[in-house]
């Protein structure tokens, strides 16, 4: 399973409460959807964290790299070449 | 008594050229802001609104937001600002109480476009048709017919819960609107230098007061809707060297919990405020620590006070750490006990309060408006005690309330949601502590015999159906409800559960 598979699967499933793909598109902002509020968005870095093997420092809180699935992707990419 | 409209018109002439509101790149000057407000009133004129129509605003915060507020009360319309967040169920339930006969809207699921455009919506039995497109606004060239105004008559309705059978909307009046901004005025130092942070939505009674009294002051409100991104609204509090800054407990639990404060300048914030239920000590004592420059003003109220009827003033801070404040200026409060009797200091009873801020009533409901309102008197279900020198302390609710983050929920909206679906027989919907929100939501569900109906099932419905502050954080399936021998539910007994 791909890293923005991966992700959207879980968005849907925890978040949407779905599994229907059609939901989601990849470029949907969280925000303007209300896909997520204060406490998932903590939920879904535990989820990175536990997931892809990155800490999410809390200046990289910001919706430029978790507001939607692509941003999240390019995300993970970015940090996972970083470590 | 100036009304928010008198002290808005005020501003303008005084500080003309200066930002009222900022969003991101979008601003605008009071005298822009007094221009679109005064388009928005002749486009409401132009379709024919009557005094006293109710005209329902269903967007998130915007400086376009604020000329629609100020737009309907200067064609005498009656604003009934909604949650935006809100799913269409919840929504109409509100617009068909409250008789609104036009919507303004960004919302998708009101006839809005999925660019999420701003439109005036006609509201006609409950069929949408989009009359206006405010991105056209300067298209339109009616002019604004200037109309006087009583201050006795209604200026909003704001619904505190969304139950179908017992919608609860408050009326305020222009009275209520300007004493309470008047005495907020009083204690807080709203200054017109003014730059304030504000992240509250402007449909609650909090952000409501945050919005009138910075405008009237002729202050510059700078809006961050973007709270579950922390570290966007601390930059902006630096970037815009903001002077003040509001919150609700949760606001402050998440800055401290996720953003690393003390790396930011936030020498600039001269005073911050705290409302909508308490707030840890704890908490309190680190932001002072981290703006030792900054008066913090813990602050308690009620949406039929129209927003405020305590506070404890900076200096005492300390002092009376744990309590809710003292009466603002123009407030009595008494503590009571179940027979409507005065108690002496220090007794347990009901939250008493009188005033000019206290509310008309609730719409179209004078059974409920009698059992809160008697002889000048708001009974504020909320239970108390009162120190010699007239500080509240609270010590519990009347109601079952959930208090999560700014939003209060009734247990019935949840159960209610819940009841429509065919694998349950029954639900409790009770609030269980949580560290950042204060309370977050837990039902109890019991299914109807043979029912396979899963958790994902449920949350999707709730999903469907209601806003998200909405959706329970947790499900547990138990085989029956606690209940008294006459069948009444006992709530408390799920809380510990």
């Amino acid at each position: 399973m791909s890293v923005e598979q991966k992700i959207r699967s879980y968005i849907l499933e925890n978040f949407l409460f779905t599994n229907d793909e059609s939901e989601l598109n990849s470029e949907d902002s969280f925000l303007e959807k209300g896909v997520l509020d204060s406490t998932g968005i903590l939920e879904v870095i535990y989820f990175l964290e536990d997931n892809f093997g990155i800490k999410v420092d809390d200046e990289e809180m910001v919706p430029e790299n978790l507001d939607s699935v692509n941003n999240i992707v390019k995300f993970v990419a970015a940090k996972s070449q970083a470590a | 008594m100036a009304t928010i409209i008198d002290n808005f018109f005020e501003a303008v002439s005084l500080n003309k050229d200066k930002p009222a509101v900022i969003q991101g790149s979008n601003a605008l000057t009071y005298s822009e802001l007094f221009v679109l407000s005064q388009k928005i009133a002749a486009l409401l004129q132009y379709f024919k609104i009557k005094k006293g129509d109710r005209v329902a605003i269903v967007m998130e915060n915007s400086p376009e937001y604020v000329a629609i507020y100020y737009g309907i009360i200067m064609a005498k319309g009656v604003v009934v600002a909604l949650n935006n967040t809100a799913k269409k169920d919840d929504l109409e339930i509100w617009m068909s109480h409250a008789g609104a006969s036009f919507i303004f809207a960004d919302n998708i699921d009101l006839d809005a476009d999925k660019n999420k455009r701003k439109v005036l919506i006609e509201y006609k039995n409950k069929k949408y048709k989009t009359i206006a497109n405010l991105d056209e606004i300067s298209e339109y060239d009616h002019l604004y017919q200037p109309m006087s105004f009583d201050e006795n008559s209604l200026a909003t309705i704001i619904y505190t819960s969304g139950t179908t059978g017992r919608p609860k909307g408050v009326m305020l009046s222009h009275r209520n609107l300007a004493s309470n901004m008047a005495s907020i005025c009083k204690y807080l130092p709203i200054e017109t230098n003014d730059r304030v942070l504000n992240v509250l939505p402007f449909y609650y009674s909090y952000g409501n007061s945050v919005l009138h009294t910075n405008l009237g002051r002729g202050a510059t409100i700078i809006l961050e809707n973007r709270m579950i991104f922390p570290v966007k609204v601390i930059e902006n509090i630096q970037n815009h060297k903001a002077t003040a800054f509001y919150g609700v407990a949760s606001t402050y639990a998440i800055l401290l919990s996720r953003v690393k404060l003390k790396e930011y300048n936030l020498a600039s914030i001269r005073y911050v405020t705290q409302a909508g239920g308490p707030m840890p000590p704890a908490h309190i004592e680190q932001i002072m620590e981290i703006m030792p420059n900054a008066k913090f003003f813990m602050m308690y109220g009620q949406t039929e006070a129209t927003a405020r009827l305590a506070y404890i003033p900076a200096e005492k801070i300390k002092e009376k750490l744990g309590s809710a404040g003292k009466a603002i200026p123009g407030v009595e409060l008494e503590i009571r006990d179940r027979h409507g009797k005065k108690l002496p200091a220090g007794q347990e009873g009901e939250v008493y309060a009188k005033g000019e801020n206290i509310m008309l009533g609730y719409w179209q409901n004078p059974e409920m408006t009698k059992s809160v309102l008697k002889d000048g008197w708001l009974r504020t279900g909320d239970i108390a005690k009162m120190d010699a020198d007239g500080y509240l302390y609270m010590t519990g609710r009347r109601t079952d309330m959930i208090k999560s983050g700014a939003n209060r929920i009734s247990p019935k909206e949840i159960e209610e949601k819940l009841a429509e679906l065919d694998g349950v027989e029954e639900s409790a919907a009770v609030g269980i502590p949580d560290e950042i929100m204060g309370q977050v939501i837990k039902v109890f569900v019991v299914k109807k015999e043979n029912s396979d109906i899963s958790k994902q099932c449920i949350l999707r419905h709730c999903k469907e159906k209601m806003a998200q502050y909405k959706i329970p954080k947790e499900i547990q399936f138990i085989s029956h409800l606690p209940k008294t021998p006459s069948g009444k539910l006992q709530r408390f007994k799920l809380i510990d559960c």
